[in-house]
């Protein structure tokens, strides 16, 4: 098996094993899931390896014969992807680290690990077959993760969820089917792969196509007037769900987009950006004025990540080299950052069964630890100078100022992304402030708020150490993912 | 001979069953393992056989014998749930030897012969098969029984006219004149009445779900494959059939009826049975595309796929109703805590028949889109898309009352029996077939140089 299947192998594997292991107590099963999620980690940093020494340049791949359908087994790996999947198989870790206390069955551990699975092959496979069949076997296991583990109105955001990415996805689907008819019709041989894909002959079908590669992925990101599904589900999650899905799953639509969309249609891409900039435009101030209208902690951050998606995706859009770097580093920073105020907010909330801002108060001298750490992921997620959120969001707004595409170098943009930034302290440090330092209210649940376990602070520990080092020193990030990326959106 | 091997033993287990009535005492046990034994055995059979020609009647071709075999396996789950009554066990391989006739008919004649052969056994079984209140289903076989003579009178009608215009029971010769394109439309009316395409459907939700569950399934996999056949048969009479060009949009048209009305039900039987009619739209649109697309093999072979999946999704859902006990919504609720592995097995199902991956469901569902797209039929793409997203919304909401609800007061009693473990046995390897389905491009890539060109 080559490492790359063992890849998405590993946790699949594992989330049989957590089954299996179920049988002999919920003990056993999480001590299997903590197993292979290390031995998932360690298998993704070693796939990293060659690649950081060669500053992301090279590409591992894996490729079949031809299989029935003009389906093939391939998977490829560059910076980017192994990125990707380095952060998927962090957070899994620290998904189940964060919840080792919960007393949870082995399904619990068995999804995460199912999901982490299923979210690699997205960020490996080169075949759109399998790219779509990996694509919607993530929704499986977060399905089950929101309706069985989430909060009071998890039945329903578990549903609104997977209705509405899949409505997206299924747009997405037929947009590559018409993809590979389209190549039919030019070579005559029915082929999936992604490389073989590039230049089909389209014609009028072609932005309806591209149409609906957008939707697809655009739901996913999620781009403004798609993004419903996203506060429910965001907020109704368990945390280590919302974790992974806003750590990771929303990563999956700006890379299939960095990964498909563009690469496919160069053409579009550059006729269709300043409309698709307009609406990141809007993604990162609509996102921040909402942010600012919650008083729920966890759906406030649920909201910052739609504004934070925003800049990403203003800087894969802008075409520019520093703006496209930018864009992908702040995936990788939007997955710590927000993975690690989802997972504070859900300490907060197996503490005291609230998440309002107005029912804490003071919690600085009851939960020190949990202060500070907020504090510090708060101010990486707005952008301070120092933390890893700063290097991104500067490089995204400076590429789209930038850019070489025709409309998008005007100031609008650049001017929208700077109010996002401005707004994003203006919702962060009010919540901050209401929470953790404000007098207490006559609700206030703050002293059943106790501190930080030392398992929970080591695993923050972990979180606040990334955000400094890719703040202090980027470059290392950024020569893995600028080679990769470079190549694919022009 | 060799031609007609399956359909020999086919006859013999008729032949075997109604002599078991002889006996003074029948055998439960002997009628239960000649039920399975024949379609097994036609099934073997299959292997063997290759496409010839005997006489005028019959004509077996290559679609034919992948025909019969969706068919025949189709029919085994209810072979393996049957209640061991000898009439049944005669009525049920009689209606599989009708289907596997109508598969082989070498001509309009013999169609017509193959159509109601396996008709007549199975408005019976309707009526017959089952256990509580038995009037729910005397009213839907007589129903079942109307609609299919009208279908059948239909086809009659349309062959009489067909046959002035072109004088022959087999393909036209030159173009259809007003004539002939009257009589194919009537035959491809009867066709439709026995898929049960909308305007046509309506009886289709009321024996589907007054029948007991196994021959509902039988009906959806079985039946359904034969009448799709059925439908190619008549398509092939006549490329220039003005009909043909109506298809892709009824079936869209049928793929919405039975997504939508399936949202408002409560009993699981009838949701199951829209949800069969919304399937069956979208078989109805991929017959379309395979007509546009000159009848390429590719499209058949999607069909026989889809049809191949289908067999396992619906038998094992509607196995799952037997196994289960339960009848409405409220009986699912909370059903993962007390039953894991047969909710899990009827979780992989309900994905599989919303076309989800990983399920062979999926790959099915891709297979057919795949053609109507191939064949540019892109207003019933987006209304089966649609479709399917309808019936992914109630997919999912019977899996919210399977795993996030708490159990109702009343959950139903486990029923027992053999019959009810068959039917367990019959759920869950329905799941794992689904499941390994999804390999598909892996274990058909033999195939992909001559089909998939």
């Amino acid at each position: 098996m080559s490492e790359l299947t063992l890849l998405w192998v590993l946790p699949l594997g594992g989330a049989v094993a957590c089954l299996v292991a179920g049988r002999f107590g919920r003990a056993a099963a999480r001590t299997c899931a903590l197993i292979f999620g290390a031995a998932y980690f360690v298998v993704s940093l070693a796939a990293l390896m060659p690649f950081v020494a060669t500053r992301g340049v090279g590409l591992d791949a894996v490729g079949g014969a031809p299989l029935a359908f003009g389906v093939s087994y391939l998977l490829a790996a560059d910076g980017l992807s192994l990125s990707l999947i380095l952060l998927t198989a962090f957070l899994n870790l620290v998904c189940v680290i964060s919840s080792w206390e919960n007393d949870v069955p082995a399904g619990y551990w068995a999804n995460f690990l199912a999901l982490a699975s299923a979210l690699t092959g997205v960020f490996l496979a080169r075949d759109l077959f399998l790219f779509y069949m990996f694509w919607e076997a993530t929704l499986i296991p977060m399905f089950f993760i929101i309706g069985l583990w989430g909060s009071a109105n998890r039945r329903h955001a578990a549903v609104k969820f997977f209705l509405f990415t899949f409505a997206g996805s299924v747009f997405m689907l037929l947009a590559l089917i018409a993809l590979v008819v389209a190549k039919h019709g030019q070579t005559g041989t029915w082929t999936w792969d992604l490389a073989g894909l590039q230049g089909a002959p389209v014609g009028a079908a072609g932005p309806w196509i591209f149409l609906g590669l957008l939707l697809g992925f655009g739901v996913k990101i999620p781009v403004v007037p798609l993004h419903t599904w996203l506060p429910d589900a965001h907020t109704e999650a368990p945390a280590a769900g919302s974790v992974m899905l806003a750590g990771v799953m929303l990563k999956m639509g700006l890379y299939g987009l960095i990964r498909i969309a563009l690469p496919l249609f160069p053409v579009y891409a550059q006729t269709w950006a300043p409309v698709l900039a307009g609406l990141a435009a809007v993604n990162a101030v609509y996102g921040a004025l909402c942010a600012m209208a919650q008083t729920d902690l966890k759906r406030l951050v649920a909201y910052s990540s739609i504004a934070h998606l925003g800049f990403c995706l203003l800087g894969i859009l802008s075409g520019a080299a520093q703006g496209v770097a930018g864009g992908s580093l702040q995936m990788i920073n939007h997955g710590i950052t927000t993975g690690a105020l989802f997972l504070m907010v859900g300490f907060l909330y197996e503490r005291s069964h609230k998440r309002g801002l107005a029912d804490f108060g003071e919690l600085a001298n009851t939960a020190p630890w949990l202060s500070f750490f907020f504090g510090f992921a708060m101010f990486a997620s707005i952008g301070l100078p120092g933390l890893n959120g700063f290097v991104g969001e500067f490089m995204c707004l400076s590429g789209i100022s930038h850019s070489p595409i025709p409309m998008l170098d005007v100031p609008f943009f650049a001017v929208a992304g700077v109010l996002g930034v401005t707004l994003a302290a203006a919702y962060m440090l009010p919540a901050y402030q209401a929470v953790f330092w404000a007098p207490k209210g006559p609700e206030s649940v703050s002293e059943h708020v106790f501190d930080l376990t030392f398992r929970e602070r080591s695993i923050l520990w972990a979180l606040c150490g990334l955000m400094l080092w890719i703040g202090l020193a980027p470059s290392g990030w950024l020569d893995l993912l600028e080679p990769s990326v470079r190549g694919l959106v022009r | 001979m060799n031609l007609l091997a399956p359909q020999a033993a086919l006859a013999a287990g008729v032949l075997g069953a109604l002599g078991l009535g002889l006996a003074r005492r029948p055998s439960a046990l002997a009628a239960r393992l000649l039920a399975l034994a024949a379609p097994l055995a036609a099934l073997f059979l299959l292997r063997s056989a290759v496409p010839g020609v005997f006489g005028p009647l019959v004509g077996v071709d290559l679609k034919g014998l992948c025909w019969q075999l969706v068919i025949f396996a189709g029919a085994l789950p209810l072979a393996f749930l049957s209640s061991g009554d000898d009439v049944e066990a005669a009525l049920f391989l009689g209606s599989v030897l009708g289907m596997s006739l109508l598969a082989v008919a070498g001509n309009l004649i013999m169609l017509f012969v193959g159509l109601e052969f396996m008709s007549l056994p199975a408005y019976l079984l309707v009526a017959r098969a089952g256990e509580g209140d038995s009037r729910l289903r005397l009213e839907a076989a007589v129903k079942y029984f109307f609609a299919g003579a009208l279908g059948g009178a239909l086809f009659l009608l349309g062959l009489a006219l067909y046959y002035a215009d072109t004088r022959s029971f087999g393909p036209a010769m030159g173009p259809l004149g007003p004539q002939g394109q009257a009589g194919a439309a009537l035959m491809a009316a009867g066709a439709l009445f026995k898929i049960g395409a909308v305007p046509l459907h309506w009886w289709l939700p009321d024996v589907y779900s007054a029948a007991a569950p196994e021959v509902a399934g039988f009906l959806a996999t079985s039946m359904k494959a034969a009448a799709v056949l059925f439908l190619m048969r008549v398509v092939s009479l006549a490329p220039d059939a003005v009909f043909i060009r109506a298809l892709p949009g009824l079936g869209a048209l049928t793929a919405l009826v039975g997504a939508f009305f399936a949202l408002r039900q409560q009993r699981l039987q009838r949701l199951l049975a829209y949800l069969s009619l919304s399937h069956a739209g979208l078989l109805v649109i991929g017959v379309g595309a395979w007509a546009v697309l000159g009848k390429a093999q590719a499209a058949s072979a999607a069909l026989l796929f889809y049809l191949g999946a289908d067999a396992l999704m619906s038998n094992g859902s509607f196995a799952f109703l037997k196994a289960s006990g339960a009848v409405t919504r409220a009986d699912l609720r909370g059903y993962a805590a007390s039953a894991p592995g047969l909710a899990a097995a009827f979780a992989v199902l309900l994905f599989a028949l919303a076309g989800i991956p990983p399920t062979g469901g999926f790959v099915a569902e891709l297979l057919i889109f795949w053609q109507a797209v191939h064949a540019q039929l892109a207003v019933p793409i987006v209304l089966g898309a649609i479709a399917a997203l309808v019936s992914l919304g109630y997919c999912l909401s019977l899996l919210r009352d399977l795993y996030f609800e708490e159990a109702g007061s009343a959950a139903p009693a486990a029923p027992e029996g053999c019959a009810a473990s068959g039917s367990r046995v019959v759920v869950l390897v329905c799941a794992a077939g689904t499941l390994a389905l999804v390999l598909a491009p892996l274990f058909l890539r033999g195939l992909a140089g001559s089909v998939w060109r």
